[in-house]
């Protein structure tokens, strides 16, 4: 051991100190051997086009650009799964104090790319793991700061992969590239101002030579964007506000006065979907703020609870369909806009919030239909060819109102997934009410701004795996007591997979709903499963851990553990 | 009702702001605030202690003027021996810190906002050995929402 005197004025020994040399990064002290197989190196363009052909791989958010949520991999099916059981398992905890210590959860759809798994966490973290044998083989940390505001939690949805790198966002608004063999930083651009609530949870999506991102923070005022970064330089491409300038089009759905604009919301915080052929880009956007008091925002406040189609190389909105007009009830659009086929036409698929199923023509907007796929509505009522007549909403300041659904939605942001093989829809369903009551309060930046107190029910709900055709017509349902809160996956397997809140992850099949399999994986499912195959065998890999918005989602299940694993599954042998 | 300038009175009256008097350890935050020092070429630079017998570190509120890379000069002044994991971007940064030692630390982080770091050891970080670093300013100029100045609280 060194003792380094230490010198003060006039050549005074005051103190010898032994010492300490420099500090080492965490990660040194650890099993963890630093790098990984150059996988992503090859991961371009044309690949991602055709990523489903490439059912070994995960490559994109939803597996494809469709959304579908769909793989091709059948060896484990609807005849063999009863035998499926853990593979590995990952432990993801951490040290020390994170903002939302009380709400960190995994959110993410893990991506494999030729037996390395890519997968992101709660608080900035990034994993690199071996798919077979779960060995963490890297691991980044960015430091995200304790104060960072975050409406619903601190988590995140995933990464991309493209050309040696894999990109992911914090909750501190920034954008991240790193080196997907070490996890080295390789660009890092700041995407939002945090000081004006903004954060950021999506997974990235690679679209040609760039990279798509979209802003969160809806619940704090802020005006909504989608961002597109040349994948290489991190070059800033283009930005489209979801919440015109007065001038530009839809700012007529605004007041004329005032800033209410300025606070919109409309952000884009899950990713999109994208159809080469069209080149257009599907982004789902969230609620107006604030949530619940319309009065200060007259107007059908366009492009809240939308989906908008943006020309990929330019940012331009060339249609929209608003789900909810003027939102009272926070029925975010954001969520999955699944791109199928059905007598050829090119078709739009979205399950919102507000309990209504909406198929679209993708090429310009156009209405198909609209039906209902939760037991209980009664905000209003939405006619199949699209007319919205409003019923129950917070109106007068201090008079509570009771609705359903509640501000969570029919279906949180969680995901269905669609089989080209059945046509159908299988859907996470939840039935649950609130109650808000308007409370208006004066907009100031960086402070929540919803404009009500809201309380969900905690008595009274249930949920579901739901499946419907592309028609929207009721074809099974698997229940359960309480909501669903996490991502579905159908396979080629005849198989959909689902994880509850109460931490079971089942295996149901996709014709009959009939439960096949189940495991109790020891906290509840809040995450995307998604599926591979390394050497001929096939896993399912599901990222457990009870958390986010659970107040606004399920508050019944508040009290339920943490948690915080990632489990792979596959047939013995 | 105490006001505020009665707060540091109260916190000694009480036995707050030291090891094993009014609670078992010390409570958090209950140190001095200092401000780093900034070089021409934007690093900044400042020096964390862990006072002997106080279960805090000093400054318990260390405040860069922006976010970048700081340089931690990291003294245990302590006859007991503790440790520092600092936040990073990349990486936590750990030290060891024998008794009466000294290391150096040097972070990368954004601003603005504000981070703990602890002594990770045993509980040390609920005796008292946790602080903070605040990160000053705003984000970049390209970052920022297009819209009129917002008011703030």
């Amino acid at each position: 051991m060194t003792v380094v005197p230490d010198i003060s004025d006039e050549n005074q020994i005051k103190v010898e100190y032994v010492e300490a040399g420099d500090a080492i990064p965490h990660s040194a002290l650890s099993a963890i051997p630093g790098n990984a197989p150059a996988v992503t190196d090859d991961v371009n363009s044309e690949r991602l086009l055709d990523a489903r052909s490439e059912s070994q791989n995960w490559l994109t958010y939803y597996g494809a650009y469709d959304g579908q949520r769909y793989s091709l991999l059948d060896q484990i099916n609807s005849g063999n799964v009863k035998s499926l059981s853990p593979a590995w398992i990952f432990q993801a905890g951490s040290a020390g104090h994170i903002a939302g210590s009380s709400t960190y959860a995994f959110e993410a759809c893990p991506l494999i790319v030729d037996g390395v798994m890519f997968v992101t966490g709660w608080d900035g973290w990034f994993w690199a793991l071996d798919a077979v044998s779960g060995e963490l083989l890297w691991r980044y940390k960015h430091a995200v700061p304790f104060d960072v505001s975050l409406c619903c939690g601190n988590v995140n949805r995933g990464c991309a992969v493209a050309n040696g790198k894999v990109y992911f966002v914090t909750p501190n608004a920034q954008l991240l590239a790193l080196d997907a063999t070490n996890g080295r930083l390789v660009w890092q651009k700041t995407i939002g101002d945090v000081r004006a609530g903004e954060s950021a949870s999506l997974a990235p999506l690679v679209v040609k030579n760039t990279l798509i991102t979209g802003s969160a923070g809806g619940e704090f005022g802020v005006r909504g964007h989608i961002d597109n970064w040349d994948l290489e330089t991190g070059e800033h491409l283009w930005r489209t506000y979801t919440v015109p300038k007065p001038g530009e089009p839809g700012s007529e759905t605004w007041p004329a006065d005032g800033e209410a604009w300025a606070r919109g919301g409309a952000n884009h915080w899950v990713t999109g979907t994208y159809d080469p052929e069209l080149n257009l880009y599907y982004a789902g956007t969230g609620n107006p703020a604030p949530d619940f008091d319309g009065e200060v925002r007259e107007g059908d406040n366009l492009y809240t609870d939308s989906v908008v189609a943006l020309d990929v190389d330019t940012g331009e909105i060339k249609w929209h369909y608003q789900f909810t007009p003027h939102d009272l009830w926070d029925y975010d659009s954001t969520m999955e806009m699944t791109l199928f086929e059905r007598d050829g036409k090119k078709l739009l698929g979205h399950f919102d919030k507000n309990g209504y199923f909406f198929v679209l023509d993708r090429t310009n907007g156009e209405l198909q239909h609209v039906t209902p796929f939760v037991d209980r509505i009664d905000w209003g009522v939405i006619t199949r060819d699209g007319k919205v007549t409003p019923r129950r909403y917070p109106d007068k300041e201090g008079e509570p109102v009771h609705f359903y659904p509640g501000p969570a939605g029919a279906k949180e942001w969680t995901h269905a997934a669609y089989s080209p093989k059945t046509d159908m829809f299988y859907v996470p369903v939840a039935d649950v009410g609130a109650t808000a009551t308007r409370r208006r309060r004066e907009f100031k930046e960086g402070m929540p701004y919803w404009g009500a107190a809201v309380e969900v029910d905690i008595d009274d709900m249930a949920g579901s795996v739901s499946a419907f055709d592309s028609y929207g017509e009721e074809k099974w349902r698997w229940r359960i007591d309480y909501p669903m809160a996490a991502s579905v996956l159908a396979t080629a397997g005849d198989l959909v997979f689902a994880g509850t809140p109460t931490g079971e992850f089942v295996a149901l099949d996709t014709r009959t709903g009939e439960k096949l399999w189940e495991f109790q994986c020891g906290s509840g499912h809040h995450s995307s499963p998604s599926t591979y195959s390394v050497d001929g065998k096939q896993y399912v890999v599901v990222p457990v851990g009870w958390g986010g918005w659970l107040e606004g989602i399920i508050p019944g299940m508040l009290g339920q553990g943490h948690g915080s694993a990632l489990i792979a599954f596959a047939l013995p042998g | 009702m105490t006001i505020t300038n009665e707060r540091e009175d109260l916190l000694t009256e009480l036995g707050l702001n030291t090891q094993n008097r009014a609670t078992i350890g010390r409570m958090l935050g209950t140190g001095s605030i200092e401000r780093a020092t900034e070089r021409a070429d934007g690093t900044m630079e400042a020096t964390l202690t862990i006072l002997e017998d106080s279960g805090g570190w000093e400054p318990a509120v260390l405040v860069m003027p922006h976010g970048g890379v700081i340089e931690l000069t990291v003294i245990n002044d302590d006859k007991n021996t503790h440790s520092a994991l600092f936040p990073s971007n990349g990486d936590k940064q750990f030290l060891g810190l024998l008794n009466h030692s000294r290391g150096k630390a040097t972070l990368t982080l954004d601003g603005p906002g504000f981070y703990w770091y602890s002594s990770p050891g045993g509980n040390d970080e609920g005796r008292g050995l946790t602080a903070a670093i605040v990160v000053l300013g705003e984000v970049p100029p390209e970052a920022r929402l297009d819209r009129p100045d917002q008011p703030r609280p």
